[in-house]
C-alpha cells in the first residue's frame, strides 16, 4: 500500500492531504527556506500520531511536526520531504486550578492557554511575540522565549510533563504535577529538540497567578548604546524586571507608521520595561528604573497609566515583525544570545556590519536577555544582496559567539542556523548531541537533517585508549 | 588492586567522613580524571564520585573501586556579578560561593542549609532550594554543564547566557542523573539578586499565606506553616503588615530533617496537606507548600510502604534520601521510559562505570 493510502486507512480520507496547492501550502515555516512534503497529515490524538510513526518508520519517510508554522529556522520547513504533521487538531485544554497546571493539547494556540487560564486568575508565562498564532507544540518543540521569559524563564522552565511519542510509535507520559520525576529527565532533553526525537502531543504546564499590578515603562534615548547600558545597569542593580526590550528608530518608525502605538520616532532608541507584582513593588522598582535611565542621558520616562495603554505598547512590540512588509518583502533574523554586561559593545560592532554591507537593519530584542534580533529587510530576488544578507548575518553570528554568546535564544536551530553549531561546539559536544539522537530516533524519521550538522556523530573518539603501561591499575 | 606509587602519589587522598571502601584519588586537572574514568571503563572498576557527600544517601550503588574527590575541582571560574552568572567548578563548596556572592548581594538559589554540599553534588542529585515555588528548582538555574562521560570524553551543554536554545539540552539531563552519564566538572549557573529587606513570618492561620502574591517560599515545618518574604523595605513592610503571627528579620530557613531515614516525598501541589497528615507519626519534615515536595525524617521505615503506594498512585514518589537500601526500596516503582533512560546511559558511560545500579530501575 502507497504511504498515502496507509495513513489514509488511519487518519481518513479528509485528514491526509496531497493536492499539489495543499502541499505548497504546507512547504515552509516563516523562515525562507521551502522543502516538498509528500502528503500533510492531521492526526487528533496520540494512538493517531502513533500510528502515522509506524508507518513512516516502515515507508522510511521522514515526519516533520508542525504546529502554526510561525517557525523561524526552517524546523518545521519538510526540506527533507516525507510527512508534514500538523497538530492544529490537538486542542484540548484542561486547567487544574488547584494544582496551578494544565493539560494541553499540542495544537492549542498559546494565547489561547492564557485566555482559558484567565477566570481562575492564572496565566501561562512564555509570550513569543508570534503568541497569537504560534502553538503550545511548537513552543515546546522550540523551548519558545517571549519578553516576558527574564524572569520567568522560557517554556522548558513552565513543562512539567508531557504525552509523548517516541519511535516506534511507543506512547509515555513523563513527569507529572509532582515534582522532580525520579530517573532521567527525558522531557527536559524533549524541550527545545524541535521535533527531532519524538512527537510532543499534550503538555502539562505551569500556569503562574496573575500579578495583581504592572507597570510598563517606555524610555527613550540618544543613541542605541546608552539604552543598552541602562540594560546592563538594571540588571547590575539587582532588578530583574518582567521584560525588558529595546527597539531602534527605524524599528520605532515602521511600527508607527503601520500601527500608531504611541512608541517616539525622533529618538534613536526606546526601551519598555515591565515590572509585575505588588503595588509596593512595582512601585519603587519602576522608580529605580527610571532613576537609571536618566541618570543615563534618557530624554524621557513614561508610564503607561491605563491598561489600552500598556496592551498598546506591547501591541506595538509584538508586531515588529509584521511591520516590516512595509520596507520589503523578506527579512532575514539571526537571534544570537550575549552575556548582559556586553551588549553595548556588540549593538556597537552590529551596526558597524550592517553599514558596510550597506543594509537595511532594524532591531528589535529581548535586551534584559542579551538576546539580539538583527533584522535585516531586503528582497530576496535580488541575488547579490541576498549574498551581502547572508554574509552580514554569519558575522553578526561570529561576533555574537566572539564575546561568550550562543548561537540562538529562543528561535531555534532548525536548518538555518544548522551549519554555524560548530561555531559554539567542539566536535565532542557535537558527537554528544548527535549520540542522544540515535538512541531517540533510530530510524531517522523524526524531523531528520535539522540541528546537527552533517556528520556530527562520525567524529572519530576512538573508545577506550590505553594510554599507561598495562598492568598499572591492576 | 595495586597501583604504582607514582599515581598514588599524584591523586591518592583520605577522605574525612567519605566511603570506607575503594581508592580515593583527587585529580587536580580535566585531563586527570578523564584519564582516571578511562581506565575505570578499560577495567571495569565501579567509580563514586564525592562531592560533599550530602547526597550520598540516594540510591544502592555498588561499593567502590575507585572515590574520586572533586575537592580540587572548586574554583570559582568566571563570576559577572553584572550578568548575573556565575562559572564554578564542581567540588566548590555552596556555603563558600554563596558568601562571596553574598557581597554583591546574589544567591544561586540552591539549598539554603547546605553543610558541606557541593554545586556539582546538588546538580547531579537535583536538588532544589527551598525557593523554589517562586524562583522554580534547580533545572531552571544550570545554564551550562561541562562533564566527563565514563569513558573519558569532555563535554560541554548549554552556554553562559541566560537564555539558550542552541543544541539539545544535555545539560538537563546531566540534572538529576547522580553522574550517570558522566563527572560534571563545572556548571554555568543563573544567579539572583537578593533584594535589601527579608523576613520569615510564622502564621497563626495557614490560610494567611494567600495575603501576598507569590511569596518567596511556605513551608510547613513540622505542623508551623512559615511565610518567607524579601524584596524593598516598603514590599515587606506592607506584607508584615497584612500578616498575622510572629515575625522575625531574615530569612530563618529550617534545618533539613534529620534522622536514620531521610526522605523525599514528591505529590502533586495540591495535596500536601493531606501528605502532611499521611506522614507516619514521629517523622518530622518540612514541607514546601504549592510545590508539593515534602522533606522528611525518622528513626525507621515503618509506615513507609504505604506512603509510597499513595503517592505512586498520584504519580508522585517516596524517595530514599538516606537509609539502609537492603531495608527499604530507595527509589520503589521504576519511571517510564526506562529502556531509553538505559541506552542513553550506554552512550556515555559504555562500561556503566560511575555509580553504576544507582538510578532508579537499576540504572
Amino acid at each position: 500500500m502507497s504511504l498515502v493510502a496507509e495513513l489514509r486507512t488511519v487518519l481518513g480520507s479528509e485528514d491526509v492531504l496531497e493536492e499539489p496547492v495543499e502541499l505548497h501550502l504546507f512547504s515552509k515555516d516563516a523562515s525562507l527556506m521551502r522543502g516538498r512534503p509528500t502528503c500533510v497529515a492531521f492526526p487528533e490524538n496520540a494512538a493517531e500520531v502513533s500510528s502515522v510513526v509506524q508507518i513512516a518508520e516502515k515507508h522510511r519517510v521522514p515526519i516533520v511536526a508542525r504546529g502554526a508554522g510561525t517557525g523561524l529556522a526552517a524546523g518545521a520547513s519538510p526540506t527533507a520531504g516525507g510527512i508534514v504533521m500538523v497538530t492544529t487538531a490537538m486542542t484540548d485544554i484542561e486547567i487544574d486550578p488547584a494544582n496551578r497546571t494544565a493539560w494541553v493539547g499540542a495544537g492549542v494556540i498559546n494565547l489561547d492557554l492564557s485566555k482559558a487560564a484567565k477566570p481562575y486568575g492564572l496565566y501561562f508565562a512564555p509570550d513569543p511575540s508570534s503568541q497569537s498564532a504560534c502553538t503550545i507544540g511548537g513552543n515546546v518543540a522550540n523551548n519558545s522565549g517571549g519578553p516576558h521569559c527574564l524572569s520567568e524563564g522560557s517554556t522548558t522552565s513552565h513543562v512539567l510533563g508531557m504525552e509523548v511519542v517516541l519511535a516506534g510509535g511507543e506512547i509515555v507520559v513523563l513527569g507529572g504535577e509532582a515534582p522532580d520525576p525520579i530517573g532521567l529527565d527525558l522531557k527536559g532533553l524533549i524541550v527545545g529538540s524541535e521535533g527531532t526525537l519524538g512527537i510532543v502531543t499534550k503538555a502539562l504546564v505551569r500556569l503562574l497567578p496573575i500579578d495583581p499590578d504592572v507597570r510598563t515603562l517606555l524610555m527613550d534615548f540618544p543613541d542605541v548604546e546608552t539604552a543598552a547600558k541602562t540594560v546592563s545597569d538594571v540588571i547590575a542593580a539587582g532588578l530583574v524586571p518582567a521584560a525588558l526590550e529595546l527597539m531602534d528608530r527605524r524599528m520605532c518608525e515602521v511600527v508607527e507608521n503601520w500601527l500608531k502605538a504611541g512608541l517616539p520616532t525622533e529618538s534613536a532608541a526606546v526601551l519598555l520595561a515591565e515590572v509585575v507584582g505588588e503595588t509596593e513593588g512595582v512601585i519603587s522598582e519602576a522608580e529605580v528604573i527610571s532613576g537609571i535611565a536618566l541618570s543615563n542621558g534618557a530624554y524621557g520616562v513614561q508610564v503607561a497609566d491605563t491598561e489600552s495603554e500598556r496592551a498598546l505598547l506591547w501591541l506595538g512590540r509584538k508586531s515588529a515583525f509584521g511591520a516590516i512588509a512595509q520596507l520589503a518583502p523578506d527579512y532575514y533574523l539571526h537571534d544570537a544570545v550575549v552575556p548582559r554586561t556586553r551588549l553595548v559593545e556588540t549593538m556597537s560592532a552590529i551596526y558597524e556590519i550592517a553599514d558596510r554591507y550597506d543594509i537595511t537593519m532594524l532591531n528589535v530584542f529581548h535586551a534584559g536577555d542579551g538576546n539580539l534580533h538583527p533584522l535585516i529587510a531586503f528582497d530576496s530576488s535580488d541575488e547579490e544582496l541576498n549574498e551581502r544578507v547572508h554574509r552580514a548575518g554569519d558575522e553578526i553570528v561570529a561576533l555574537c559567539l566572539s564575546v561568550g554568546g550562543a548561537l540562538s535564544g529562543e528561535h531555534g536551530i532548525g536548518i538555518e542556523k544548522r551549519d554555524m553549531m560548530r561555531l559554539n561546539f567542539t566536535d565532542l559536544d557535537l558527537d554528544a548531541q548527535a549520540r542522544l539522537k540515535e538512541v531517540l530516533d533510530p530510524a531517522g524519521v523524526f524531523n531528520p537533517t535539522k540541528i546537527l550538522p552533517e556528520g556530527s556523530r562520525c567524529f572519530d573518539y576512538g573508545g577506550v585508549r590505553r594510554e599507561m603501561p598495562d598492568g598499572v591499575w591492576v | 588492586m595495586t597501583y604504582t606509587p607514582h599515581h598514588i602519589a599524584r591523586f591518592g587522598v583520605g577522605i574525612e567522613g567519605g566511603p570506607t571502601s575503594g581508592m580515593a584519588l583527587a585529580p587536580r586537572e580535566e585531563k586527570d580524571l578523564a584519564l582516571i574514568l578511562r581506565h575505570a571503563s578499560e577495567r571495569d572498576l565501579v567509580v563514586q564520585v564525592w562531592g560533599g557527600g550530602t547526597h550520598s544517601g540516594f540510591g544502592k550503588p555498588p561499593p567502590p573501586d575507585l572515590v574520586v574527590s572533586m575537592e580540587h575541582f572548586g574554583e570559582i571560574e568566571v563570576w559577572e556579578p553584572d550578568d548575573l552568572t556565575i562559572v564554578v567548578g564542581a567540588g566548590a563548596r555552596i556555603a563558600d560561593v554563596e558568601s562571596r556572592l553574598a557581597e554583591r548581594n546574589q544567591t544561586l538559589v540552591m539549598s539554603e542549609r547546605p553543610s558541606g554540599g557541593t554545586i556539582g553534588g546538588s546538580v547531579a542529585a537535583g536538588m532544589s532550594s527551598l525557593r523554589r515555588g517562586r524562583l522554580f528548582g534547580i533545572r531552571e538555574r544550570v545554564l551550562e554543564v561541562t562533564m566527563i562521560t565514563g569513558d573519558g570524553r569532555t563535554v560541554r551543554s548549554g552556554g553562559r547566557v541566560v537564555k539558550n536554545v542552541t543544541g539539545y539540552d544535555l545539560h538537563r539531563l546531566a540534572v538529576g542523573a547522580f553522574g550517570s552519564l558522566g563527572v560534571i566538572i563545572s556548571v554555568c549557573l543563573k544567579l539572583w539578586p537578593t533584594p535589601p529587606s527579608s523576613a520569615t513570618v510564622t502564621l497563626d492561620d495557614p490560610e494567611e499565606a494567600q495575603l501576598v502574591a507569590r511569596p518567596l517560599a511556605v513551608l510547613d515545618v513540622n505542623g508551623a506553616h512559615k511565610l518567607f518574604t524579601w524584596g524593598t523595605e516598603a514590599e515587606v513592610e506592607a506584607h508584615l503588615d497584612r500578616l498575622g503571627g510572629i515575625a522575625v528579620p531574615g530569612l530563618d530557613w529550617p534545618e533539613d530533617p534529620s534522622g536514620e531515614w531521610r526522605w523525599s516525598l514528591r505529590i502533586p501541589p495540591a495535596l500536601v496537606s493531606e501528605a502532611v497528615d499521611r506522614v507516619p507519626d514521629g517523622w518530622t519534615y518540612v514541607a514546601v507548600m504549592g510545590v508539593g515536595e515534602i522533606r522528611a525524617a525518622s528513626a525507621d521505615h515503618e509506615g513507609a510502604a504505604d506512603l509510597r503506594e499513595w503517592a505512586e498512585s498520584l504519580g508522585g514518589s517516596l524517595v530514599v534520601a538516606a537509609g539502609d537500601p537492603d531495608l527499604f526500596d530507595p527509589w520503589g516503582s521504576p519511571p517510564p521510559a526506562l529502556d531509553q533512560q538505559r541506552r542513553l546511559i550506554a552512550q556515555f558511560d559504555p562500561r556503566r562505570v560511575i555509580n553504576p545500579g544507582r538510578l532508579p530501575g537499576g540504572l
